[in-house]
């Protein structure tokens, strides 16, 4: 059966970690935020918050309070129940998903193996990519049940892109999973630990400079794959779903206070799982770059003397590193967006439907046959 | 225990998004319910073991098929909708004697399933460990080389009905056509 646990203090662990990661991911959001504003205003050579608290860091509380005591408002020729249900549909689909994804080595305390991770799954990435589709309805009954033409038209954009963008993301992760032959994404970090060594027509090259990641056997993969999480996670150059040269706001034209927070709350989250995934498939998750795992325990082994303490400390430093990864890719979207213009709404769907799906095809058969000659023919 | 209570839980919330699927005058409920039929359904297949059925399930047709169904449902003027629900008598009787034949379909198949299951309960038993472990492989060798041609034979009608769509959509100037 699935892993809810048998046991009361099973259960009781999940559920502290569900709301763990629940709250990791909620509290990320106004650092995020503060990061994107004073960021734009960096790239724009302007200042940006900088008035409230250090470096405007209190800006995040203010703006908090301001969105707690907006009025309360629904529009009148909307439909109330998918009014108010919309923001809430948007933060669920954004936390599950993220809780599929490891985040460091499980640790272990006496005879207790604690995951840092949500749930192990066993096909990871079929259940976050199942998941995360679910965020169209979000669009949809937010559009629609706001009653309002510039929000039913900003829903239809963006979930006609949301379902066009999909199908170049799922293609592009299946030259991934052929390459490491699972679809569990702890086993992808384990096939991705050590030097680069490809195995190939019967003989081994190592390259020891290079660590063993996933970019180096997919890097057209990797290209598609973040391109088309852009446009998943409505972010510019792909935010025609809001274009407020068009549409005022798109999908949440009419929504304000905390409602209009929870939607920018689920969009953090799409570009969280989006970054997440994108370490771990082609950056080697939580692994360190030219130390793996069990060696990275033995150092700290031999400083500590203690094996329970080096397994925590491994732990520690593990997550960590997956952390870096993590924020680097958060801090190369936010760079994006206050980079690229925006798409005209004709050139996203032939880039979708024209550029990327054919390339993600012609990926997913150059990799099969690669595979299968690498594998079948010695020199 | 925790599973009795996973199945009730995800039982009930199937069953009465199903049901609410029929129910709703609102097509956009019914379509919204019947997303969440979908849900239901891919969670029940978790709690069997087929995590790549619930994630396809969920990619497919709570993510695909079922969006598709509610954007177009939303660029409707839902008032004639509700309008053409029909209360009349002759459909009323129509109506209770399906539902009576399908209740039928119903008891049958579980009384008959219940029985197959008794039979071969012994056999299941000892499958069912190794099957669980990486039934995403088994369904992959059922797929690609046992029923391989059924497979494909079934790929190549599809891609009929989307060509005979766009063609018959296209005839006599379509979408487009002035007359």
């Amino acid at each position: 059966m699935i892993n809810m646990g048998s046991t009361t203090l099973e259960i009781t662990i999940n559920i502290i970690k569900t709301v763990l990661v629940f709250l990791m991911m909620v509290q990320l959001v106004p650092i995020l935020v503060w990061v994107e504003r004073r960021g734009s205003a960096f790239i724009q050579n302007r200042f940006g918050p900088n008035r409230v608290g250090p470096l405007g860091l209190v800006q995040l509380l203010a703006d908090a309070v301001k969105f707690l005591t907006k009025e309360d408002f629904v529009p009148d020729k909307g439909n109330r129940f998918l009014f108010y249900a919309a923001p809430v549909f948007a933060l669920i689909p954004a936390a599950i998903a993220y809780m599929a994804i490891p985040m460091s080595t499980p640790l272990i305390v006496g005879d207790a193996k604690f995951l840092i991770q949500g749930f192990e799954i066993n096909v990871g990435i079929v259940f976050i990519l199942g998941i995360s589709s679910l965020a169209a309805y979000t669009i949809l009954m937010a559009g629609w049940g706001s009653g309002s033409k510039f929000s039913l038209m900003g829903a239809m954009r963006a979930s006609a892109q949301i379902i066009s963008y999909e199908l170049a993301l799922g293609l592009s992760i299946v030259g991934v999973i052929m390459t490491y032959g699972t679809f569990n994404l702890s086993e992808m970090i384990a096939a991705q630990q050590g030097p680069l060594t490809f195995t190939a027509l019967g003989s081994t090259t190592v390259l020891s400079f290079l660590p063993n990641w996933g970019i180096f056997y997919q890097p057209l993969g990797a290209l598609i794959f973040f391109a088309a999480t852009f446009a998943e996670s409505n972010r510019l150059p792909f935010d025609l779903a809001e274009g407020e040269a068009e549409l005022v706001a798109g999908f949440h034209t009419e929504y304000g206070g905390f409602k209009m927070l929870m939607f920018f709350i689920g969009e953090y989250g799409h570009m969280m799982i989006a970054s997440g995934l994108m370490a771990t498939f082609f950056f080697g998750g939580y692994g360190i770059p030219y130390i793996s795992v069990q060696e990275m325990y033995l150092k700290l082994f031999e400083l500590t003397g203690d094996a329970g303490f080096a397994n925590i400390l491994n732990t520690v430093a593990h997550f960590l590193s997956y952390n870096v990864k993590f924020i680097l890719f958060l801090w190369f979207f936010i760079h994006v967006r206050w980079t690229l213009p925006r798409f005209r709404y004709d050139q996203l769907m032939d880039l979708g439907w024209k550029t990327m799906l054919p390339w993600a095809l012609v990926n997913t058969i150059l990799t099969a046959v690669a595979i299968f000659v690498a594998a079948q023919f010695v020199l | 225990m925790t599973d009795a209570f996973l199945f009730w839980f995800l039982a009930l919330i199937t069953i009465v998004s199903g049901l609410s699927v029929v129910l709703m005058s609102n097509p956009i409920y019914s379509a919204l319910s019947l997303a969440m039929t979908m849900i239901g359904v891919s969670a029940l297949f978790v709690t069997l073991n087929a995590y790549f059925l619930a994630g396809v399930q969920l990619i497919v047709y709570a993510g695909a098929v079922m969006v598709l169904f509610v954007m177009v449902l939303m660029l409707f003027d839902l008032k004639h909708e509700l309008q053409a629900f029909t209360r009349g008598r002759i459909t009323g009787a129509l109506k209770i004697g399906s539902v009576g034949i399908l209740a039928g379909l119903l008891v049958g198949a579980i009384t008959l399933g219940t029985q197959i299951i008794k039979k071969q309960e012994a056999i299941t038993e000892a499958t069912n460990q190794a099957a669980s472990l990486d039934s995403t492989r088994a369904l992959a060798e059922n797929l690609f080389l046992k029923n391989v041609f059924g497979f494909e034979a079934l790929g190549v009608v599809l891609l009929v009905i989307a060509i005979g769509t766009v063609a018959l959509s296209r005839s006599k100037g379509g979408t487009h056509a002035r007359d």
